[in-house]
């Protein structure tokens, strides 16, 4: 991350040097801008979906959905620490319906906690690559915007999304079962 | 049918936590309270992607990789109109989706070209997004390898998606 940041910015900033030098410092101004305002929208969300967690975590249906896909879990990461099962399978679920406002909170919450165990680096790589790759099953924001263009049929794509979005998960998956060495 | 999925989830989880007296007023708070510390996280974090993605597009760079690698890209079966779609995807969800309304703007939602957009933008996520906010309270934040392994993969169904589109 560190080696990106620093080579892009270089590269821009003496870019920028020789184009339009004024340009700099608004331009990241206006990052931060942009910044704030996503912090801004994502505080809502994060209180919302928080809020609503805890409840789901006390009426026990969080327990359930966990140990439904507790097999699935296993077969992907190896053996989870239960409490950070729990998290892992809120966010697939949230993510293969499409709640992206709820899979943020979730996500941060399985990697803390898969951080307090040892011998979780595989785990906690293969959760990165699947949330990366996207496993969203219906790309609503897409879907939106096509029906806003008043496309013939907006829901045509779908079907490819789906199989695309499939395949990167996949071939994430199993680039991690090649590349990275599961700790026993 | 799916804007009925979250109210009736929301109705199922409350009458769960009544039947365990569960106390909704005090448990939500608890659950939400949480929201500005993570605030505090997360701010420093997208404003570096932020401040990156903007330098990156303002200086012309972005420009000179996109015609860069379209050659390299055709020849995979990417559209030279995607390139710049296919690059900005991983580092900005909200930068690449107002490219998508570019493309329906400039060559009709209808066509090839849009619905392979489409189906580029909802094939993989913001992978620095992930990377970043995922990380935010992380102690080990070297995620180099997963994230070669996510832009490769993700690069992958790019290309997928082109030849899909012209099949479906």
């Amino acid at each position: 991350m560190n080696a990106i940041f620093g080579i892009i910015i270089i590269l821009s900033i003496s870019l920028l040097l020789f184009t339009n030098p004024g340009a700099v410092l608004s331009a990241m101004l206006s990052g931060g801008e942009k910044a704030l305002s996503l912090t801004l929208k994502m505080v809502v969300v994060y209180a919302v979906w928080m809020g609503m967690f805890e409840l789901l975590e006390k009426s026990g249906l969080s327990n359930k959905i966990s140990k439904l896909l507790r097999p699935i879990n296993r077969f992907l990461f190896g053996p989870l620490p239960e409490k950070a099962n729990d998290f892992i399978s809120l966010n697939l679920s949230a993510n293969l319906l499409g709640m992206s406002g709820a899979t943020t909170p979730m996500g941060i919450k399985a990697i803390n906690e898969l951080e307090k165990h040892e011998n979780t680096t595989y785990a906690i790589a293969v959760f990165f690559v699947i949330n990366a790759t996207s496993v969203q099953l219906i790309p609503s924001s897409i879907l939106a915007l096509r029906t806003s263009f008043s496309a013939i049929n907006p829901a045509d794509i779908i079907l490819p999304t789906i199989l695309a979005t499939s395949l990167s998960t996949l071939i994430g998956i199993l680039l991690c079962k090649i590349f990275l060495k599961r700790k026993k | 049918m799916s804007k009925y999925f979250i109210p009736v989830l929301f109705l199922i989880i409350l009458f769960l936590s009544a039947i365990k007296r569960v106390k909704p007023y005090d448990a939500f708070t608890s659950g939400a309270k949480s929201a500005i510390p993570f605030a505090q996280s997360v701010f420093p974090y997208l404003t570096s992607i932020f401040v990156l993605t903007e330098l990156f597009e303002i200086s012309g760079l972005s420009l000179m990789i996109t015609n860069f690698l379209s050659p390299f890209f055709a020849f995979l079966g990417i559209p030279t109109e995607l390139t710049k779609l296919t690059l900005i995807k991983p580092f900005s969800g909200s930068g690449s989706l107002a490219l998508v309304s570019e493309i329906y703007q400039k060559y009709g939602v209808n066509g090839y070209l849009s619905r392979c957009a489409s189906v580029i933008y909802g094939s993989s996520e913001t992978v620095f997004y992930v990377a970043s906010v995922y990380f935010v309270n992380a102690k080990n934040k070297n995620l180099t390898a997963p994230i070669i392994i996510s832009l490769v993969a993700g690069f992958f169904s790019c290309v997928f998606a082109c030849f899909i589109c012209k099949i479906i």
